[in-house]
């Protein structure tokens, strides 16, 4: 093997080593994004739940709220 | 056509076989399935080309006495193997059972469990009622549940539950293609079954589970999973993302059950083929999903992740749930704890109590006490019991500090009614994740409002990484900073050694 095919050897290994890290950071990169998923359902749900009820200022629905959710869970 | 299969010896190492095909077997003590393998899957390499099954762990403690050994074709009367065969020095009979004295079969999750082929006509009745009436009130919330998984291949195939299964699966598939407002309207099913009486508890962001109580006092696990249709692809909890069609699920058909109608998708067969694979009509009892990456990947990511490490808790705890925690001593960080709480007459909180040692001695000392856990089988019910028997204020209460949901539910409680408090987190932090560190610090923050004092250990060092439960390592100085943004007026931070570990304790004051 002469040295240009050597270096064509050598460009072709930090390729692929290349794609395979472009591979995992995107991988990463995905499951970052997806993991907003349940927090933002999780947020969505105390606000309705708790939030709401809350802002309503009546000491019995807000106790029941509160006791309600929690029971839930 | 199958290959030829031999069991050539069955003694207390396990099952030898010779086969050049992989196949199910079923193997029978006494004419009672215990368990199921794969003659190759499930098998190591042995002498002279044969191979050995060892008996699973959950088995092998029953292995004492005598018993007439079957191995059979599943859902056939073609026998390999056919013998009294005795282990260990017992003499009377090997019987797998529970306490209850309930007769146990090895399920698809690798442990014993009263499997259906073991329970009474009665109690499979009061499943397939339990399992219709769970159906409704999911219908009555706005979806179209059906028969999932083991439960609809049992119909389908058998119009039965199937005998080695040992629990009964709901599903539903949303209008909804979001994960987000998938989730989302699972906690509001779970909240409205709940409303409806039925005890249930969550363990992803898309499934929940349904428990039902059987006539002798086993409780049953009915799952009830969430599923979506999103770019053409059906994603349906917890098992399956393929390529699929809405007119292959709705509208609904039916299909027998042991006797009563019960809602099915309607294409059965490509639901039962996305599930089991093409071979779903042969009878397979040691069946093991072989679920793609990507399909895990995404649903972890979606919707799992709330509970790290509650299976691990729930083994620990299995043994020992019936009976009081016994400790000689409370932990060093407990007594500092009942002298703050003298100090300013408050409420203690037992944040991770396990199975509520502390919280016992604390309440038998005359403290108001609150044990929180996240492991449904931690044991605190019976804590709760002697409390109320020896008539101690000592209320159990549910906390997940890595659930939003929790953490803010439980803040917003206590938050409403605020007085001065002492927190006891004893080896909390350490066997939680990030989120759960940082789920902790937000709690304080609405806990503590009012004042008072939070007295928490943990180890650290990479000697804390060796422990079966910790997860990660707390960085003592992040945990201080977490506090001191959620309103702790001073944190300190003393090194101590506990067990020959190092071991942090930390005090922060509001």
């Amino acid at each position: 093997m002469n040295v240009k095919d050597k270096l064509n050897v050598v460009a072709r290994v930090r390729s692929v080593a290349q794609l395979e890290q472009r591979v995992a950071d995107l991988e990463a990169d995905l499951s970052e994004m997806r993991r907003h998923n349940l927090r933002l359902a999780e947020i969505a749900d105390v606000v309705q739940e708790l939030l709401i009820p809350m802002a309503s200022r009546d000491e019995v629905k807000v106790q029941e709220a509160i006791e309600r959710f929690n029971k839930s869970l | 056509m199958l290959r030829p299969l031999r069991v050539r010896s069955v003694d207390e190492q396990g099952i030898v076989v010779s086969s050049r095909g992989d196949r199910a077997v079923d193997v029978f003590f006494d004419g009672q399935r215990v368990w199921s393998f794969w003659v190759r899957r499930d098998t190591e390499a042995y002498r002279a080309g044969r191979r050995l099954a060892p008996w699973p762990a959950p088995l092998q403690r029953f292995l004492d006495g005598s018993t007439r050994v079957v191995v059979r074709e599943p859902g056939s009367s073609v026998s390999y193997f056919d013998e009294e065969i005795s282990f260990g020095d017992g003499e009377e009979r090997i019987r797998v059972v529970n306490k209850r004295g309930v007769q146990l079969g090895y399920d698809k999750s690798g442990k014993l469990m009263p499997t259906f082929e073991t329970r009474g006509r009665g109690d499979i009745a009061a499943l397939v009622a339990a399992t219709r009436s769970v159906l409704d009130a999911l219908a009555s919330a706005g979806v179209q549940p059906f028969l999932g998984y083991g439960t609809l291949l049992g119909a389908v195939r058998e119009g039965a539950v199937l005998g080695h299964d040992s629990d009964a699966d709901v599903c539903y598939v949303s209008d909804l293609e979001d994960p987000v407002d998938v989730t989302r309207e699972s906690f509001r099913l779970q909240r409205e079954l709940e409303r409806l009486g039925f005890e249930t508890s969550r363990y992803s962001g898309a499934a929940f589970m349904v428990q039902v109580a059987e006539g002798d006092g086993v409780i049953r696990g009915l799952d009830v999973f969430g599923g979506f249709l999103s770019g053409g692809r059906l994603y349906l909890l917890g098992e399956i993302a393929v390529e699929f069609e809405r007119s292959w699920i709705y509208p609904l058909t039916t299909s027998l059950l042991e006797g009563e109608e019960m809602p099915v998708p309607a294409r059965p067969e490509r639901l039962l083929e996305a599930t089991y694979g093409p071979g779903w009509r042969v009878p397979d009892p040691a069946f093991q999903f072989s679920t793609p990456v990507r399909t895990t990947r995404a649903f972890n990511d979606w919707f799992r992740g709330l509970s790290p490490n509650t299976r691990l808790w729930q083994r620990r705890y299995a043994r020992r749930a019936r009976h009081l925690p016994v400790r000689r001593h409370p932990s060093d960080a407990a007594r500092r704890v009942a002298r703050e709480a003298r100090r300013l007459g408050a409420p203690v909180l037992d944040v991770g109590a396990g199975r509520g040692a502390d919280s016992l001695w604390l309440a038998r000392r005359g403290h108001r006490v609150t044990a929180y856990d996240y492991a449904a089988e931690s044991g605190l019910a019976v804590v709760a019991a002697a409390a109320d028997e020896e008539g101690l204020a000592l209320d159990v209460r549910r906390l997940n500090l890595t659930e939003w949901r929790s953490v803010f539910g439980e803040g917003a409680r206590l938050a409403h009614s605020p007085t001065p408090r002492v927190v006891l987190a004893q080896h909390v932090l350490d066997a939680t994740d990030t989120q759960g560190r940082r789920g902790f610090a937000r709690w304080c923050s609405m806990a503590l409002r009012a004042g008072g004092t939070l007295v928490a250990e943990f180890h650290v060092g990479e000697q804390s990484q060796d422990l079966e439960w910790s997860i990660g390592e707390v960085d003592p100085d992040e945990m201080a900073q977490w506090l001191t943004d959620g309103g702790a007026k001073s944190v300190s931070l003393t090194e101590v050694k506990r067990r020959k570990r190092p071991t942090v304790r930390l005090v922060g004051e509001w």
